[in-house]
């Protein structure tokens, strides 16, 4: 027993997986003891992108610091007008056929860019003549667009702040050199991974339902491995007209594809009784039959060895041959078998609930409801969001990827036709 | 020899899948077709516009608010703009009788078939009497108030039904005149003849060869792609309408199996107008630089004339308290359901207060708004929702942190149809309110096919609180809307799909909605409207949870330009460039070079 854990730790393989595995489960476990905030409240409005966010009115009260960045006008330039911008200006212009010659999209030239742009865009005008390039409401309207940025950002070093209104406003102004610590505003937040179409923290549901995920996987892999196991044991020992039965069952089970029938008795199941135990149950109740018709055959194959063989001619009841002359030579398997289970459980809620067949959406997240939802709200067409399925996707791969690594891992030591 | 012949067949495979593939493709000029997205889903059934089941929503669309007049003409085209009737088949504006039992439509001349013969008012009364012998959509809508329709020297007359000595409803008349297709009476006697004056088979009967009004013909239809070709003897080139042709050659719409699918192509330059919610539009243009574009170039860049609403199901007893009903209401985020669920594509409740009416400038000014001021709720005050249950005694006394009515947990379901991203998203957040002020509703998605057949019954006890969409913008509008929203003339009615989901009954509110269409006064009218309005944001039979364009409107300007736009001075409306007033924007089109 020691020295088959020490070679299964010293499996490269199985020892990857592993850690992967750990990392993700310690995540799971540690994280809410940080970040305590419920997994499914809505912070922001919408899909927001991962980055730090502080609140620009608390911004104005915390204490200023002056400073004076070398390139402050500079990054403050390419910020309110960008290159693509400034292009945009040079390529209006030039349809416009004003005279470029003394233009161009460089820093030192923006003045004469900005300048040039008001003296020659007119809204109305743009519709009106037609300009080659930007007939299109698309084009005129970025036109329209750049002009309301343009006007609204007139440059000056000082803008003045006005707290409360009609005779007790007072106003403060801040300075270009005004500088605040971000740690010192009242209300600041970090979302490294942005947020959801709900406007929930994508980082922290995400660590919540790889949590919930694990628990499907977990619940489903054992139903299935010990429904098989139990199968199994019994076709192949017993035989005969109760080894016919079984097997007539698994092979209605093997001949109905299982994702069928999965998405057949979740759809008949109903969303609103579909909890994630549910969930789970069903998945398990449908993904038992290979490991019964592995461990049958290696059962067939160990029930005429000569140690059961000799219990039998003992007296031993069938539970004890069983759980003491056959189980523990196909333990191995069975472990293995589970470890498989579990990953292909995690992918089965995923598949269902991206097809909007998951577990009712209220309660929890899981990692396949996070995908439904970022599906529905266009994240990889429209909204543009990649934080909120890469990630999730990215953990789906890592969860069935060190599964499968674990898994072979143990198969290199268990199985001596592939030990080293 | 076995290799030999095996290597045939496997050549002989490859050569017919490649013969298959090239058969499917017919080339259509892509520079002279506009290509359509979001309106036709599965393969066509054929072109009998008397049917509802042709599948064909290219060409047939009948709606009051502006039917589809690709191929068949309506007299009248709806404009949700400024909602007025613009005529088509018709000339000039139809006339009433002083006591509004009997209107009269005259025809164009210019008006033609496609066969060369004209258009008469006998064709509208052939029409008509169609839809009488085979008991179809247009029929069942609007038998209750048309008696009959005849043609009185070449013009149509249109007498309604009489309900205790006063017309029934002229208001539906007016949804008739922008609703029902136009047919010609020989084809129609034609299509009965063949199919034996048999109603079930005449409406079966897919119409290849029927003769039509409009610009439009069908031109090829398979499981890929429906395509209509312009018919350049169409009459409305003449002066007398339009003037000219409509600018693309062919119009076509490529069947998709989804909406990610639409939204792929029509980004890519596929599409040229694209009928379907895309979230976070905006982004399109100003992240991914694609030459789309919206009918308002900002935010809510829709025309929103339609008001989606959850239902309370008033035969579960906990909904038949007001209190909690409204206190429910009160709860719900409604600034949320609007950033997330539509992704601010619509004006918020706090821009247009909640009403009986849509957010249209016609609309609004039918209500008295500071006598309703105190009754309209902004959302999302849980506290205030919370006070009103403890004052209705719904408490909750057992400390599992849910109020309990009757001694029971007051559990409810909040239901959609599957895959309706946006509806979904808002019976999320009404679920969250539900939770947050102690009651447990659980948002439940069945799926379309069976949604539509349960909320639609007239009794039914699976669905809580559930969602659909009131009439929007129609001729009959708003009071169409206060009508779908409480009128009794729906209990009881099973297959309902015309309005009071939630079975509610109020015997006042039904005086009003049969006192409006005989009212001509207008401040009586602002009166009853404002009354109807009261009783509505008072007993919350049913709750907006957004605005909601009924057709979206965007457009890709990859092939074609010269879309409408918001005031551009040319008052068409956002109407997917075929609905009802919508279709003029076909004849300002421009390809870009």
């Amino acid at each position: 027993m020691k020295s088959t854990l020490r070679n299964i730790f010293h499996s490269p393989r199985f020892m990857v997986g592993f850690i992967i595995f750990m990392v993700m489960v310690l995540t799971v476990l540690i994280y809410p003891y940080f970040i305590t905030r419920d997994p499914l409240v809505s912070l922001g409005k919408g899909f927001l992108e991962p980055g730090t966010y502080f609140s620009i009115y608390d911004a104005n009260n915390a204490s200023t610091y002056r400073m004076e960045l070398p390139e402050a006008t500079m990054n403050r330039l390419e910020t309110s007008l960008p290159l693509a911008d400034r292009q945009l200006i040079l390529d209006f212009l030039k349809a416009k056929g004003a005279d470029l010659s003394d233009l161009d999209t460089s820093n030192d030239k923006v003045g004469e860019l900005i300048e040039a742009w008001t003296a020659n865009y007119d809204e109305a005008d743009v519709k009106a003549s037609k300009y080659e390039g930007f007939t299109t409401q698309a084009k005129r309207r970025a036109l329209a667009r750049l002009n309301t940025k343009l006007s609204s950002s007139a440059s000056s070093d000082v803008m003045t702040i006005t707290r409360g209104d009609g005779e007790e406003a007072t106003t403060s102004s801040i300075s270009d050199t005004d500088y605040a610590r971000v740690d010192q505003v009242a209300n600041a937040i970090t979302l490294p991974l942005g947020t959801d179409n709900f406007g929930r923290d994508t980082l922290t549901e995400l660590v919540k339902a790889t949590g919930v995920s694990l628990i499907i996987g977990l619940i489903a892999g054992s139903i299935a491995t010990l429904l098989g196991l139990l199968v199994g044991l019994l076709a192949g020992y017993i035989g005969g007209i109760v080894d016919d039965i079984l097997m007539f069952i698994a092979n209605i089970f093997t001949v109905i594809p299982g994702f069928v029938l999965l998405i057949l008795i979740y759809y008949s199941v109903g969303q609103e009784s579909r909890g994630v135990v549910t969930c789970a149950v069903v998945i398990g109740l449908t993904s038992w039959v290979w490991t019964a018709r592995s461990v049958r055959s290696q059962v067939i194959s160990l029930r005429n060895r000569d140690h059961v063989n000799l219990s039998k001619l003992s007296g031993h009841s069938l539970f004890r041959i069983v759980t003491t002359d056959i189980l523990p030579y196909i333990a191995s398997y069975v472990v293995m078998a589970f470890i498989l289970q579990v990953s292909s459980g995690i992918l089965a809620e995923a598949q269902l609930s991206l097809l909007g067949l998951g577990p009712k959406t209220t309660d929890v997240p899981t990692l396949g409801l996070m995908m439904n939802w970022a599906k529905l709200f266009g994240a990889y067409t429209s909204s543009n969001a990649w934080w909120a399925y890469f990630p999730v996707i990215l953990v789906i791969a890592l969860t069935s990827f060190s599964l499968n690594l674990m898994n072979t891992g143990l198969d290199q030591v268990f199985n001596p036709t592939l030990r080293d | 020899m076995t290799k030999i012949l095996s290597l045939v067949l496997a050549l002989v495979m490859l050569v017919s899948f490649a013969c298959i593939a090239t058969a499917e493709t017919t080339d259509l000029p892509r520079s002279e077709t506009l290509y359509f997205g979001g309106q036709q889903w599965g393969p066509i059934n054929g072109y009998n516009a008397l049917s509802s089941n042709m599948n064909n929503s290219m060409v047939i669309a009948s709606a009051p608010r502006g039917s589809r007049t690709v191929m068949f003409e309506t007299l009248y085209m709806f404009n949700t703009l400024d909602g007025k009737l613009y005529p088509l088949l018709a000339d000039g504006d139809y006339v009433w009788n002083d006591d509004l039992t009997q209107m009269t439509v005259k025809i164009k001349p210019e008006a033609k078939w496609s066969d060369g013969t004209p258009v008469t008012a006998d064709d509208v009364v052939a029409t008509w009497d169609a839809c009488v012998l085979t008991k179809n959509g247009t029929y069942t809508g609007y038998a209750a108030y048309i008696d009959k329709i005849e043609a009185v020297d070449g013009a149509v007359v249109i007498s309604t039904t009489i309900t205790d000595g006063k017309p029934t409803n002229p208001l539906q008349v007016l949804n008739f005149l922008s609703a029902t297709y136009i047919l010609q009476k020989d084809y129609l006697a034609t299509l009965i003849a063949r199919n034996d004056s048999d109603a079930a088979k005449i409406l079966e009967d897919p119409a290849e060869d029927i003769v039509y009004s409009g610009p439009y013909k069908g031109y090829f239809a398979n499981d890929q792609l429906v395509a209509f070709v312009r018919d350049d003897n169409y009459w409305g080139a003449s002066d007398a309408m339009w003037g000219t042709l409509p600018a693309p050659k062919y119009i076509a719409h490529a069947l998709y199996s989804d909406n990610d699918a639409a939204l792929v192509a029509f980004t890519s330059g596929q599409i040229d107008v694209n009928q379907q919610f895309i979230a976070n539009v905006q982004k399109l243009w100003e992240e991914q630089d694609l030459p789309i574009a919206t009918y308002m170039s900002e935010e809510p860049y829709n025309i929103c004339v339609t008001m989606p609403s959850a239902w309370y199901n008033m035969e579960i007893p906990v909904l038949q308290v007001k209190e909690v009903r409204k206190a429910i209401a009160m709860a719900v985020d409604y600034d949320q359901i609007i950033e997330n669920a539509m992704t601010n594509q619509c004006p918020s409740f706090a821009a247009v207060p909640r009403s009986v009416m849509n957010p249209t400038d016609g609309e609004q000014a039918l209500y008295d708004h500071d006598a309703v001021k105190e009754l309209q709720w902004v959302g999302k005050d849980i506290e205030g929702a919370k006070a009103l249950l403890d004052a209705a005694g719904i408490v909750d006394s057992d400390g599992d942190g849910y109020r309990e009515y009757n001694g029971e947990k007051v559990t409810l379901n909040a239901c959609c149809p599957n895959g309706w991203t946006d509806w979904q998203a808002a019976m999320e957040i009404v679920a969250a309110a539900g939770q947050a002020i102690g009651l447990d509703i659980t948002t439940n998605y069945p799926e379309w096919s069976i949604y539509q057949t349960v909320f639609t019954k007239a009794s039914q006890t699976e669905y809580d609180i559930f969602m659909y969409s009131p009439a929007g913008a129609e001729p009959a509008a708003p009071w169409s809307r206060v009508r779908a929203f409480m009128s009794s003339d729906f209990l009881g009615v099973d297959n309902n799909w015309s309005g009071n989901f939630g079975h509610y009954k109020n015997d006042r509110i039904d005086e009003i909605i049969s006192a409006i269409p005989l009212t001509t006064d207008a401040d009586e009218i602002k009166a009853l409207y404002t009354e109807a309005t009261k009783i509505y944001l008072d007993e919350v039979p049913s709750f907006s949870l957004m605005y909601r364009p009924e057709t979206f409107h965007a457009v890709n300007e990859s092939v074609w330009t010269g879309f409408p736009e918001y005031n551009d001075g040319d008052n068409i409306p956002p109407a997917d460039c075929t609905d009802g007033y919508g279709i003029a924007a076909l004849y300002n089109l421009e390809p870009i070079k």
